[in-house]
């Protein structure tokens, strides 16, 4: 067999030309396009991030509204794949980052940016202007991390109940949650609501609404 | 001479009681992957159409025994209490899966560490998910639970038997509550 076997998708530091791999066609090499921003918009890339062949664009949050809508209406990227938070805590100055997967159908080119909030002031604004698709994942960011995304059209609460307190996915959250944070349904239909996340350990498993017969034997 | 010994409710018991478990109505609540092992359970290769119970039902009101398969929020415990409480009585509940019994793997802020929390269980199941057997198993242990009740003899509306110095008559309940003397 003359044919050597190559792992065409072993992560590697550099983008590949597309001749070399014919699986990736160089999709994430997106280094006229970052070159263009940084010409349109002098200063909002403030740092550049490439892993296995992957750009990675921090934004500057300031113009990342601007950026965005030259994205979409000059540089074609069209489709929002994904947007979700992500909370940094003792890792990274902002403590907060947003990031955002765009696609460009026709060049076929994928670009991921990112945005650092500050946790004080954690607002971003909102691209729902431009892809409706930012709609529901801004709603998580804003349930889940407090991120609050300024024009959202409805930024109501995506997973939790509407007063719940907090956000879950900060990292100083608990895991088990806050006792007495969510309440549990009544056990009896008229009953009151049950704030005890653990009622069955503490005072035993509701009754049936009617009285349970005893079995004939017990054998 | 207790009301619910009698021959004559006793026989009617075990009528009655034969043809509940034989067609006991499931109430599907499927949450989670578990709910894809519940299809199995009454698809054509494990067939519970053999123990009476194949007939599905979406509808609170025509079903008797809901099956809560799969990891139970926090926000879907008030929807899944709320369709309990629509069932008519007697009713019956299967805790499928470990974190419709216990919460699971899920042992977060989100997740109820166990339906027994807010409601009543009757057959819990282990697994993740469990096995359709292991479905069809908990099934028959419904069904030995209901054959071992009392059905006609006592008024389930009215709560737990008053103790009176007068004899109870033996006696059927209508449609419209009224007691009918048979027998006495």
């Amino acid at each position: 067999m003359s044919e050597s076997l190559n792992f065409h998708f072993t992560p590697v530091d550099e983008a590949r030309p597309d001749e070399e791999n014919v699986h990736a066609k160089a999709s994430t090499d997106v280094t006229d396009v970052i070159k263009a921003i940084q010409e349109q918009f002098p200063g909002a890339v403030t740092e550049v991030v490439v892993y296995a062949g992957e750009h990675t664009v921090f934004i500057a949050g300031e113009v990342f509204l601007q950026v965005c809508t030259a994205l979409k209406e000059e540089l074609g990227f069209t489709y929002l794949v994904d947007l979700a938070g992500v909370d940094r805590f003792r890792e990274d100055a902002p403590r907060y980052e947003v990031y955002y997967c765009f696609v460009n159908l026709k060049a076929g080119k994928r670009l991921r940016i990112k945005v650092r909030v500050e946790e004080d002031d954690a607002v971003l604004p909102s691209i729902t202007g431009l892809f409706k698709a930012a709609d529901w994942n801004e709603r998580e960011c804003f349930d889940m991390l407090g991120i609050r995304f300024e024009g959202h059209p409805d930024l109501r609460r995506m997973y939790m109940p509407e007063d719940f307190a907090y956000h879950p996915q900060r990292k100083e959250f608990p895991l088990l949650g806050i006792p007495g944070s969510l309440p549990l349904p009544p056990r009896t239909p008229e009953g009151e609501l049950t704030m005890d996340p653990f009622a069955a350990a503490h005072s035993g498993s509701p009754a049936k609404s009617y009285e349970e017969p005893a079995e004939h034997d017990e054998d | 001479m207790d009301s619910a010994t009698g021959y004559l409710t006793t026989t009617v018991d075990s009528v009655v009681n034969w043809a509940r478990s034989n067609s006991l109505m499931p109430m599907p609540m499927g949450l989670a992957c578990c709910a894809i092992e519940m299809m199995a359970f009454g698809g054509p290769k494990y067939d519970v159409g053999r123990f009476g119970s194949e007939a599905m039902r979406f509808s609170p009101r025509q079903a008797d025994l809901m099956i809560v398969a799969g990891w139970c929020s926090y926000k879907m415990a008030h929807a899944i209490r709320r369709v309990w409480d629509q069932m008519a009585d007697p009713k019956w509940c299967i805790a499928m899966g470990a974190c419709a019994s216990s919460g699971g793997m899920h042992r977060c802020y989100g997740v109820v560490q166990g339906i027994d929390n807010f409601m009543p269980v009757d057959v819990y199941i282990p697994g993740c998910p469990p096995r359709p057997e292991a479905v069809i198993h908990a099934l028959m242990d419904v069904q030995e639970k209901v054959r071992n009740e009392y059905s006609v003899a006592k008024d389930y509306a009215s709560g737990p038997k008053k103790s009176t110095a007068e004899p109870i008559s033996l006696g059927i309940l209508t449609s419209d509550g009224r007691q009918t003397e048979v027998g006495a």
